[in-house]
């Protein structure tokens, strides 16, 4: 069975994922596998932006987000007759039989069926399974694709260590596996406003909801970045020798969060 | 995807290899394949090297640092611009037919007050060769060759045979001449009038970089991505080589800082920390940096007694002693808005690690007013921790040329040159390559202006032989136009020799006209150059007795155009192209031609070769030879001979040049002159970098904007863009204005798919797809501002209209607008819609003597645009906002065409 593997770690944002889905199904007729692509509005690959902190602290990734060939798909359960999967996995939505059928679209709960208005048509990624029969060994995402962030294989043979799912609590076993999605992070940097210098080597302790303990320190620019955290309340002690010791508490990370420049004396 | 059998895998296709770069012809980049069925363009993707060919014939290179590796890609990196050029291709501002202004009467009223607000009509090539030739004839006789201005330059499709731009001032060169617009050095304005002057290093101020990329992995500990923004100018000039590159050299822990207002599109994925830094406020932050070096005795003293001139005067005035002010980090911290301690932890972390300053080109400091000065500080800083040692370089993430020791990543075995394929290059030339260094043969004719040149050699066209007799500087157009006589230092031409900025000029040169006639196959001064609303009241005025815009698309400067001539893209030609600078490996291609020509569209090769019939000077003007012959010339003269035949070539579409198997033991950067200065003397009068500029000193002594020793100049006689301004009382935010990350210049606008970006284009409440104007949510909560607004900027010059994008991604106090956006006119020279922001741009040039461009960093206020007042401006200019207007694709055609028309 063949499966996407999407690492964000090493996405850049050039949104050739995004375009070259549209290169190939916009103005194109890949029957019996799709109809055009609308030319604007619906995504079948979708590159989602995310920004997190604030000035200056502030990180930026991006997530493709396409059809996730579920194993157990929930659009096939809705619409039998019109839903299939081919051999190498792909989840097909037939053009033919699917017409019309706008509860195909509901019944996806990552939202990645789009219904076409012109050709009342629900419609998602192929996977390219025009190309894939021609030999062709990935979709157009993954061939346009600069930096590897997009991979696509026999799932068997995909390194899938550490992975993650992109929505964990949605069923289906999705076959898109994700790697290197960032979580929140508490970031700030620490400085003596006497001598108007960064504090580095300071020791931080953050003190996470469920009681575990983060330690980090702080590098040649005063800065700490506690990163990979879940959403919670937290609270941070500073140590720095020569320092008073400080605590901040009630950090709220529903999401991330920059605490700016820190004096301490 | 190796050992594809491509004929299988595009069933029914023809298959055409096509070089969808932008840097232009002869600097080709983003090889690409398309699929053509049934005359119509399927789809555009990477070509994948290993297509025609074995891997192991290309000796692919690795560089091998600190136990990691880092080898090629075996396809074409190429931007989403070029993989969606289709769109650019197919799009509704295309232009198909001759065109003419309806009010434009050659022989009766030409209207000339009209441009930019009239429509156009159909007329035929005969008609509209018939206007042209008769106009150049009148011209001549009542002017003179030199009342002809052609413009052109920029960037564009990488034609070879068929160069997008400058064969109209071929073919008048045969006629006698005309005045010469020289592009000026648009994206390195503070190095090439400042750095120029502390280092030499023709032909921008950009230091030599040969194989610097490796040296950078195995002993950089720091890289200051100064301004440099690797995710957004290496794109369409180079490809993406250089994003795999800044993730390579995360995974080797160098530490990646960025210094820039906006947190830019590399910051945005591979900043370890961004210090932002106010728009145009760089020197102030280097003098500090040199301040703390020298009063905690952190610099190499060593380096800069044996490599450097002048330097007593640079430490009098950082340290306060020529003007009573210390340059502390507390006194740059008011001026550029970084924290004192921040400032000091840039300066400690620069001493104490190996350091090396990144740049992409442009970048909002190096466009600035009093560029020139941060130009010259950065490479003073660079000096003072040992220039050119181990892992301490200048290295540009863009422009890896294989030539002229600029390619800081493995060059090839050679440079395949291919430019004596254009109408006007007599056979043959070629570049030869030696350890990285080159040299066109002695015999070989000048390439056209804004080429590089070697060491201070000029190699361009002269700068004073008769058919250059009237000289213009582009930035300087709009004064042209506009005034009796203005005068200049320098022609501002890339590739000028350093003396030539001495060199006082003036136009109308003596015994020459002021310009009467346009000839543009390059019309992005609208959206490229510097306040151009000033160069829309000079095409409007009378004495500007006929322009005639050639192009694809129906964009910016051609609304003022009185006739507009079809252009065919690269698909519908045939031609050749190279691939010589995207890091990975070189190649020249063969364009097959892919579909036929849209509509009546010829190339601007055929365009002008047309006009040249009508004087009787094709075959002059082409050499005598035909497109083929152009492509075999090209070939030959590239050196690809070597590796293929002729024939092999055009039936695979592509061949490959080797990695020179020694490209790692080429001297990184600047290596000779730091181990041995004597001997690998710089271009300055001492041959050492020079804090004391010499030749300013003698030739501009009293110049207060730049004088011998950098300063920091809060305002001057040149400008007054500063937050301590009067001015910023009535317009408090400043502009920085990057090249687009969602386009190259003025190209690719139109472009459906990539308009969809949320940072590309901002759809407000009306459904007009707005350009962004970035603004931190302070500023925006202060004016009542929220995402997606409707906004106006404004200043003294004029007025734009943006989208708001709020976001954290833009420190308070600035705001960020890339250039290059469509002009939308509401009202000509005063008021637009589609966001060419550079309408509103600083006037005048970077200081009294340094003849670069203003167009980053100005004072501006911006405003939320109600509903009620839109509708007011609907009511107002009614033919404006009624234009046809196509929201996937912007404006377009129909928008300028007479009823009935399409």
């Amino acid at each position: 069975m063949k499966a996407f593997l999407v690492d964000v770690s090493i996405c850049n944002g050039c949104y050739n994922c995004q375009i070259a889905c549209k290169d190939e199904h916009c103005s194109n007729d890949w029957m019996p596998y799709a109809k055009p692509q609308p030319e604007t509005g619906q995504f079948w690959m979708k590159l989602e932006e995310h920004i997190r902190g604030t000035v200056p602290k502030v990180k930026m990734h991006y997530v493709p987000v396409l059809c996730q060939h579920c194993a157990d798909a929930a659009c096939m359960k809705a619409a039998p007759e019109a839903i299939y999967r081919r051999e190498d996995g792909m989840v097909i939505i037939d053009p033919e039989k699917a017409k019309g059928n706008k509860a195909i679209v509901d019944s996806c709960p990552w939202g990645v069926i789009y219904h076409n208005e012109e050709l009342d048509l629900p419609q998602k990624c192929t996977g390219c399974a025009h190309l894939l029969d021609r030999g062709w060994k990935e979709p157009r995402c993954v061939d346009a694709c600069p930096t590897g962030a997009l991979t696509f294989g026999e799932e068997s043979e995909l390194d899938l260590t550490g992975f993650s799912l992109l929505r964990p609590e949605l069923a289906g076993l999705p076959r898109v596996y994700y790697k290197g999605i960032p979580k929140n992070f508490i970031a700030g940097t620490l400085y003596d406003p006497k001598r108007s210098e960064i504090i580095e080597g300071a020791a931080l302790t953050l003190r996470s909801p469920n009681g575990e303990n983060l330690t980090a320190q702080t590098n040649g620019w005063g800065d700490f970045w506690f990163e990979g955290l879940e959403g919670g309340v937290y609270s941070l002690d500073i140590h720095a020798s020569g320092y008073q010791n400080k605590t901040l508490g009630s950090i709220d990370a529903r999401e991330s969060v920059n605490l700016g420049d820190i004096p301490l004396s | 995807m190796a050992d594809r059998n491509e004929s299988t895998l595009t069933t029914g296709e023809k298959q055409c290899v096509v070089g969808l770069g932008f840097c232009g012809p002869g600097a080709g980049s983003n090889t690409s394949v398309a699929d053509v069925k049934d005359g119509k363009l399927v789809r555009l993707r990477p070509l994948h090297l290993d297509w025609k060919y074995d891997p192991k014939q290309f000796n692919p290179w690795k560089m091998e640092a600190r136990g990691k590796s880092f080898e090629p890609r075996l396809k074409s990196l190429i931007p989403p611009f070029s993989l969606a050029y289709k769109k650019r291709v197919y799009s509704s501002n295309r232009v198909l037919y001759p065109l003419k202004r309806v009010d434009f009467d050659p022989s009766g009223e030409r209207h000339p007050e009209n441009r930019g607000k009239s429509k156009y009509r159909r007329i035929s090539w005969d008609e509209a060769l018939d206007i042209i030739e008769s106009e150049i004839r009148r011209i001549h006789e009542n002017y003179g060759p030199y009342a002809i201005l052609p413009q052109w330059g920029g960037h564009g499709e990488t034609k070879v045979v068929h160069n997008p731009h400058g064969y109209p001032n071929a073919l008048l060169n045969l006629m006698g001449g005309y005045t010469f617009e020289v592009r000026n050095p648009d994206s390195w304005e503070g190095w090439h009038w400042g750095a120029m002057h502390a280092w030499g290093m023709p032909p921008v101020g950009q230091p030599q970089s040969a194989n610097c990329m490796l040296d950078v992995a195995r002993n950089s500990d720091l890289l200051l991505f100064w301004g440099c923004d690797p995710e957004t100018t290496p794109w369409g000039i180079d490809g993406l080589a250089a994003t795999r590159l800044c993730y390579w050299y995360s995974e080797l822990g160098i530490d990646s800082v960025y210094i820039c207002p906006d947190l830019n599109y590399g910051a945005a994925v591979h900043a370890d920390k961004w210090i932002p830094i106010r728009p145009g406020t760089d020197a102030a932050l280097q003098l500090a940096v040199a301040y703390l070096w020298i009063t905690e005795g952190t610099y190499d003293k060593k380096y800069v007694a044996t490599h450097t001139f002048g330097y007593d005067k640079f430490e009098d005035y950082v340290l306060g002693k020529e003007d009573g002010v210390p340059k502390t980090p507390e006194w740059a911290s008011e001026k550029c808005g970084i924290a004192p301690w921040t400032i000091k932890a840039l300066a400690h972390q620069w001493a104490k690690l190996a350091t090396s300053i990144t740049h992409g080109n442009g970048g909002p400091g190096i466009r600035s007013a009093y560029s020139t000065e941060n130009g010259r500080l950065e490479v003073f800083l660079l000096a003072m921790q040992g220039l050119g040692g181990p892992g301490k370089h200048y290295v540009k993430m863009i422009e890896w040329w294989q030539f002229c020791q600029q390619n800081p990543m493995p060059n090839s075995k050679f440079f395949p040159s291919i430019v004596a394929a254009m109408a006007n290059m007599p056979k043959v030339r070629r570049f030869n390559m030696d350890g990285g260094k080159c040299a066109p043969p002695a015999s070989s004719p000048p390439p056209p202006a804004g080429e590089t040149g070697k060491d201070g050699e000029d190699v361009g066209p002269m700068i004073t032989p008769p058919q250059f007799r009237s000289v213009l500087p582009k930035n300087l157009v709009h004064d042209a136009l506009n005034k009796e006589s203005i005068s200049f230092y320098g022609t501002a031409r890339v590739g000028a020799p350093i003396a030539d900025q001495f060199v006082k000029y003036t136009f109308p040169a003596e015994g020459c006209p002021r310009i009467h006639m346009i000839w543009t196959d390059s019309p992005c001064y609208t959206t490229c150059w510097n306040d151009s609303n000033a160069y829309h009241q000079g095409v409007r005025n009378p004495d500007i007795e006929f322009i005639v815009a050639q192009h694809p698309w129906l964009e910016s400067d051609c609304y003022f155009a009185d006739l507009i001539l079809p252009v065919a893209t690269k698909f519908e030609l045939e031609d050749i192209d190279c691939d010589p600078q995207n890091g990975q490996h070189s190649l020249v291609s063969y364009q097959k031609q892919a579909i036929a020509p849209l509509g009546e569209s010829k190339s601007d090769f055929e365009v002008v070769g047309e006009v040249a019939k009508r004087f009787g000077l094709y075959e002059k003007f082409t050499n005598d030879r035909v497109v083929s012959e152009m492509i075999e010339d090209g070939f030959y003269a590239s050196g690809m001979a070597e590796l293929v035949s002729f024939e092999e070539w055009k039936e695979k579409g592509y061949a490959v040049v080797p990695t020179d198997p020694d490209w790692d033991k080429v001297p990184p950067g600047l290596r000779g002159f730091h181990d041995d200065p004597e001997s690998h003397p710089l271009l300055t009068p001492s041959g050492k970098i020079e804090f004391f500029s010499q030749n300013l000193a003698k030739h501009f002594p009293d110049d207060e904007e730049r004088p011998p020793v950098p300063h920091w100049i809060e305002k001057g006689i040149s400008h007054d863009e500063r937050i301590s301004s009067e001015r910023a009382q009535k317009y408090p935010l400043l502009v920085l204005s990057n090249h687009p990350h969602w386009r190259v210049h003025a190209n690719a606008d139109d472009i459906t798919w990539t308009r969809e970006a949320p940072t590309c284009k901002v759809k407000a409440w009306d459904g007009y797809l707005y350009e962004p104007l970035w603004m931190h949510p302070e500023d925006a909560a202060a004016r009542g501002i929220v995402d997606r607004d409707i906004l106006k900027i404004y200043n003294e010059r004029g007025a734009v209209l943006a989208g708001a994008y709020v976001s954290e991604r833009v420190m308070p106090g600035a705001v960020s607008m890339d250039h290059g956006a469509r002009y939308d006119p509401i009202v000509p020279g005063e008021f637009d819609r589609g966001g060419a922001i550079n309408t509103i741009t600083p006037h005048n040039r970077t200081s009294r003597n340094a003849t670069g461009m203003v167009c980053s960093s100005f004072l501006v206020e911006v405003e939320k645009v109600t509903e009620a007042q839109m509708n007011e401006w609907k009511e107002k200019y009614p033919e404006a906002f009624n234009r046809p207007y196509d929201p996937a694709q912007g404006v377009c055609l129909a928008g300028w065409l007479e009823e009935g028309e399409l």
